[in-house]
């Protein structure tokens, strides 16, 4: 079991690298979870999300990598992005590798709970009309 | 009641927006349940509605425990929203 890598960054995100990182001649299931910024949320139409994080938001997403390979005993590894997303982009890599597809389908959902519960990071959404909101609050 | 003493307050995302800053130095009595009646206070709804829902970052470890001791630093924390 092991974190590959837990990064934060206002790059966009290179899932071929997340994805690489974990995967070993061992693992035959390699689940990897893509969070899209869409148009929309509770019914409203969405433009836009501006992604922030705390400034120890990194060390947060490793320990919630650390916390999940813990449990699962898999290779797991994220990347999240911050910054002004619009719709189609990727804010969330996340990839778990493991020798059977159960696992790895389990791990990596788990993985991302793990991530949105527990790693300060925050949004607000942009509306057609010019509104923003604070997601979640 | 314990003594007042300097404590350094960072503000993040909605926190931030509600107070008007990132950072100040407020002089309380240093315990989560005494900076959260001070914040209420100067900054009314918006931040009750992030102290109610949020959390603070003490000595690198989320808490919404109102007896918990604070120090030199906290960090006032909205909601989590990623992925």
């Amino acid at each position: 079991m092991s974190v590959a890598f837990a990064v934060v960054t206002d790059a966009p995100l290179d899932a071929d690298a997340v994805e690489a990182a974990v995967l070993s001649a061992a693992d035959g299931a390699l689940v990897t979870f893509r969070g899209v910024i869409r148009n929309h949320d509770q019914g409203e139409a969405v433009t836009r999300l501006d992604y922030s994080a705390h400034p120890d938001a990194q060390a947060f997403l490793a320990a919630a990598c650390r916390a999940v390979a813990d449990r699962t005993g898999l290779t797991v590894a994220a990347a999240h992005r911050v910054g002004e997303l619009g719709i189609g982009d990727v804010a969330l890599v996340a990839a778990v590798a493991a020798p059977h597809r159960a696992e790895a389908f389990a791990a990596c959902s788990d993985l991302v709970d793990e991530i949105k519960a527990t790693v300060p990071i925050w949004k607000r959404q942009h509306s057609p009309d010019g509104t923003t909101a604070w997601v979640n609050l | 009641m314990a003594d007042e003493v300097a404590v350094t307050v960072r503000y993040f995302a909605a926190a931030a927006e509600a107070a008007g800053r990132d950072e100040e130095v407020l002089e309380i009595e240093p315990t989560a349940a005494a900076l959260r009646r001070v914040l209420a206070e100067r900054y009314g709804a918006p931040m009750t509605r992030v102290l109610e829902v949020g959390s603070l970052l003490v000595d690198g470890v989320v808490t919404r425990d109102p007896d918990r001791p604070i120090r030199s630093k906290v960090d006032v924390l909205p909601p989590f929203a990623g992925g």
